[in-house]
């Protein structure tokens, strides 16, 4: 293939995946237009530097080489540019590698055209060819294990501080009525189950527990009552659901309102 | 290199004939054995899944498929387009044993490491951020830049991306590896020979097709030599700026490769110096030398400052503990397959290997002085791959003590570059000289060689999936922690500063996002757990963890259960005890419930997560 033409072949990659990220949004088939830009470009690169053109292998191998090392080559100019590395900075970036080497390429060529050389395509042909037959078994035997069944994996029931309760950071003020603490529940990998729900101000109970029913696989959220501590002190708080638990600190409403929790209403 | 050999055919018979039905018949048996021995390999990674023997199954399907590979590769019949191909095919075959023991995501050490610095590329826009796992390798964005880009510009994701660059850089090796040695034999036969033999070093099948940016930086130092023995025969300019291309996108991909190479050129340049008729050649190897080390001391000094105290440790250890070995009778060493599940033949390969190794070697040496070559500059790279190769045997010592092992493992795949490019025409000679003999015993050497050597490079659990195991790098990634890493990051964003075990912070610190921190001399965030209830966290501890903003803890319960499958805990110089017991009580995990300052938000069982109040503390 000749240089224009390479040129042009790697333009219209480019161009197909500035293309696809500006429309389409990114796909598969964007891998095969990234492949044939790098390729283009190792071979650019391998035009612009040297001359005469090295045998076929050297030259393939020589070409991918340096086609991949134009992804880092770009993220790196960008960097320094501070330029954000995104899809469209890196085919911008990528363009002005190619018409960089290419013109280069050009340059040299004027001295006298480069030989077509018939072995590089039977070469490309004896890297494909296996390559894909390679992909189509490889892929398939992946394929068919990540989909084969495996053993299944240790379940778990998790209970965490859920909505404004998330953000405690630092002991809440929990006013006369108490205060309805949200909470997260998540299950995964066990069968459906009714636990116990239980909260403990200090050392005491804070009531007797409530069954909570939990789902198998499921999140859900509850909201959980605490009443208001006994002094105005500090109270350990905690809700437990089976063997998990969450654990906060808080104050009764006769104390100096410290560090309310973010978004506790009721407070 | 001229890939189609002009041969005189019989009148009356077209000459594609031959090679169309050798083609076809090597098609046909490499294809028939690639999926015998794919599925062979898909059934040892699911006997290993579920608790049985995977060791057969998974060397049935490695030797079913390499040994016919070999076989095409080194006859003499085969053609050098058939040849090719077949190196591809061997080269695409030995990367499924790593796609199949991980396809979906990262499992080795570093390989979250990597995952993460990639992913925040593709987040952030920007190189260069500090990784929270492996602290150097933001300094090193050349494998990280590559994925990303694959990755914005493709859609795939982090880990197809890093996957589609791996096996491209994969045989990029074995095709470099065969390109170099045609350099220095000029013989496609030899070539093929030498590139198989280097796939048989202990880091070629496991630990160089990892997410890790060696795997990419060994093929860019193997071009960059390619590059670098054409500009020192040729002289021209664009070898020249081939090279130093090449040699800086390996500086900018890997602090230990990019030092190999300088190495490599180093021997390289010096077995060309004072032969007759080979002073062009070697005053441009060493200018090359000289400009490949500059780009490195440049990058290290300006760029990548923390590597030398990233590698220092591991130097200064592991030759203390060599002199242990020495002066102490075995004190500081390691015992080799301590506690290995590894069936006993592989273990007796593995130290038959470097044995074999040895032996090859010698019988190389020998015929390289028999058998000079004409050209001063071939006979220099000969004698350039020699030196290198016996660099092998005395980091083989390393292998004894527990810090040198890793730096053991990791200087194979450059040694096992010069004994693959010495033993190759010694090879091909046998196979000329008695086939009927030599061919079965080569082959069987490949087998041994094969086995023995990935035996010794990497230990059952990073070859084999398996059931969960706490303190086990590849087995610790369970559907809690990740449950637990992913609540944090939803609930309270990324980039957080937490403190973790070694294992939680894996996870934590990828797909988590955070920036989880395991302990250190000078941080001992260790003290945290280790102090039993009742006794206060020592204050200089808190008041550190308070000034560097320090917001989460994780607690992993299972380290008051259980032992670290590989005997730590949270880092290499821990002052924890390790008997074969928990180093850890309930208590120990347990009282973060009860210490006003640390606020438990999350809990699953295993897995807690507690914001630390500091003012309380305080």
């Amino acid at each position: 293939m000749t240089t224009p033409r390479l040129l042009g072949a790697a333009g219209v990659c480019l161009g197909a995946l500035a293309f696809g990220e500006l429309t389409l949004g990114r796909s598969g088939p964007m891998g095969i237009f990234l492949a044939g830009a790098l390729f283009a470009i190792g071979e650019l690169w391998s035009r612009a530097l040297i001359r005469p053109a090295p045998p076929a292998l050297l030259r393939l191998g020589l070409g991918a080489t340096a086609g991949l090392i134009g992804l880092p080559l770009v993220a790196l100019v960008l960097h320094l540019a501070g330029v954000p590395i995104r899809a469209l900075s890196l085919t911008a970036g990528l363009a002005v590698l190619t018409a960089g080497l290419g013109g280069v390429a050009l340059l040299r060529e004027r001295s006298g055209a480069a030989v077509a050389d018939p072995r590089f395509a039977r070469t490309l042909a004896a890297v494909a060819i296996p390559g894909v037959v390679a992909l189509v078994v490889g892929g398939a035997a992946t394929f068919a294990y990540v989909r084969m069944p495996h053993p299944p994996e240790p379940g778990f029931t998790s209970v965490a501080l859920g909505g404004w309760a998330a953000g405690i950071a630092r002991p809440v003020t929990i006013p006369a009525g108490g205060l309805d603490v949200p909470i997260r529940v998540s299950s995964a990998g066990r069968p459906p189950a009714v636990e116990p729900l239980a909260v403990r101000i200090g050392d005491r109970p804070a009531g007797p527990p409530q069954p909570v029913e939990v789902a198998a696989d499921s999140t859900r959220a509850v909201r959980v009552h605490v009443p208001a501590p006994p002094g105005a002190g500090l109270h350990r708080v905690e809700i437990s659901l089976g063997a998990a638990s969450t654990v906060f600190y808080a104050r009764g409403r006769g104390a100096a309102p410290h560090g309310r929790a973010c978004g506790a209403g009721p407070c | 290199m001229t890939l189609t050999a002009v041969r005189p055919s019989p009148a009356g018979i077209s000459p594609k004939a031959p090679g169309t039905t050798q083609a076809m018949a090597c098609a046909a048996t490499l294809t028939a054995a690639g999926v015998a021995g794919a599925a062979a390999l898909v059934t040892a990674d699911r006997s290993a899944e579920w608790g049985r023997d995977p060791f057969g199954w998974f060397w049935l399907g490695m030797l079913v498929f390499t040994l016919p590979a070999v076989w095409w590769a080194g006859r003499r019949g085969t053609g050098p387009l058939l040849r090719v191909a077949v190196l591809v095919a061997y080269a695409c075959f030995t990367y499924l044993p790593k796609l199949l023991r991980n396809p979906t995501g990262p499992r080795y050490h570093d390989e979250f490491a990597h995952w993460r610095q990639s992913r925040g590329i593709l987040l952030d826009g920007h190189l260069f951020d500090p990784n929270p796992i492996v602290r150097v390798i933001g300094d090193f964005p050349g494998l990280h830049a590559t994925v990303a880009a694959v990755s914005a510009l493709t859609g795939a994701s982090v880990w197809r991306a890093a996957l589609l660059v791996l096996i491209a850089a994969h045989v990029l090796v074995v095709l470099g590896v065969a390109v170099l040695a045609e350099e220095i034999w000029r013989d496609r036969r030899t070539a093929a020979v030498a590139a198989i033999a280097y796939t048989l070093n202990s880091s070629f099948l496991f630990f160089d097709t990892q997410f890790g940016y060696e795997s990419l930086a060994i093929p860019l130092m193997i071009w960059t030599l390619v590059a670098l023995l054409r500009a020192m025969a040729d002289r021209g300019a664009g070898w020249i700026l081939a090279a130093l291309v090449l040699a800086a996108a390996t500086v900018v991909t890997h602090h230990l490769t990019a030092l190999g190479l300088i190495a490599i050129m180093i021997v390289f340049s010096a077995a060309i110096t004072g032969r007759r008729g080979a002073a062009p050649a070697a005053w441009t190897g060493w200018a090359l030398t000289v400009a490949a080390a500059g780009l490195v001391t440049g990058w290290l000094c300006w760029v990548a400052p923390k590597t030398a105290g990233y590698l220092d440790p591991y130097l200064g250890k592991a030759l203390g503990q060599i002199a242990g070995l020495v002066h102490d009778s075995g004190s500081g060493g390691r015992t080799l397959f301590q506690q290995s599940v590894a069936p006993w033949w592989e273990q007796k390969a593995a130290f038959a290997a470097p044995v074999l190794a040895l032996a090859a070697m010698i019988a190389a040496a020998w015929r390289l002085r028999r058998r000079r070559a004409a050209d001063p500059l071939r006979r220099g790279f000969a004698a350039a791959a020699l030196a290198i190769g016996l660099c092998y045997f005395p980091a083989a010592v390393l292998i004894l003590t527990p810090s040198g092992a890793e730096g053991a493992r990791r200087s194979w795949a450059f040694s096992y570059l010069g004994i693959a490019l010495v033993v190759a025409p010694l090879v091909v000679a046998l196979l000329d000289r008695a086939a009927r003999v030599a061919g079965p015993a080569l082959v069987a050497l490949v087998a041994v060689m094969l086995v023995g050597n990935t035996a010794a490079g990497m230990n059952p659990s990073y070859r084999f999936p398996g059931p969960p195991a706490y303190g086990s790098d590849t087995r610790s990634l369970t559907p809690e922690v990740v449950a637990a890493s992913n609540w944090l990051r939803a609930t309270q964003g990324r980039d957080l500063r937490i403190v973790a075990d070694r294992y939680a912070g894996l996870i934590f610190g990828s797909s988590g996002g955070q920036f989880p921190v395991t302990g250190s001399v000078t941080f001992p965030t260790y003290e945290l757990y280790l102090a039993p209830p009742g006794t206060p966290v020592p204050p200089a501890l808190i008041a550190q963890l308070s000034s560097w903003n320090f917001e989460y803890l994780i607690v992993d319960r299972r380290m008051a259960r259980e032992v670290p499958e590989i005997g730590i805990y949270f880092e290499t110089n821990e002052p924890i005890r390790h008997n074969g017991r928990p180093a850890f009580t309930l208590g120990q995990l347990t009282k973060f419930d009860h210490l006003p300052w640390t606020i438990k938000i999350y809990d699953s069982g295993d897995i807690a997560i507690y914001r630390f109040d500091f003012e309380v503390a305080s």
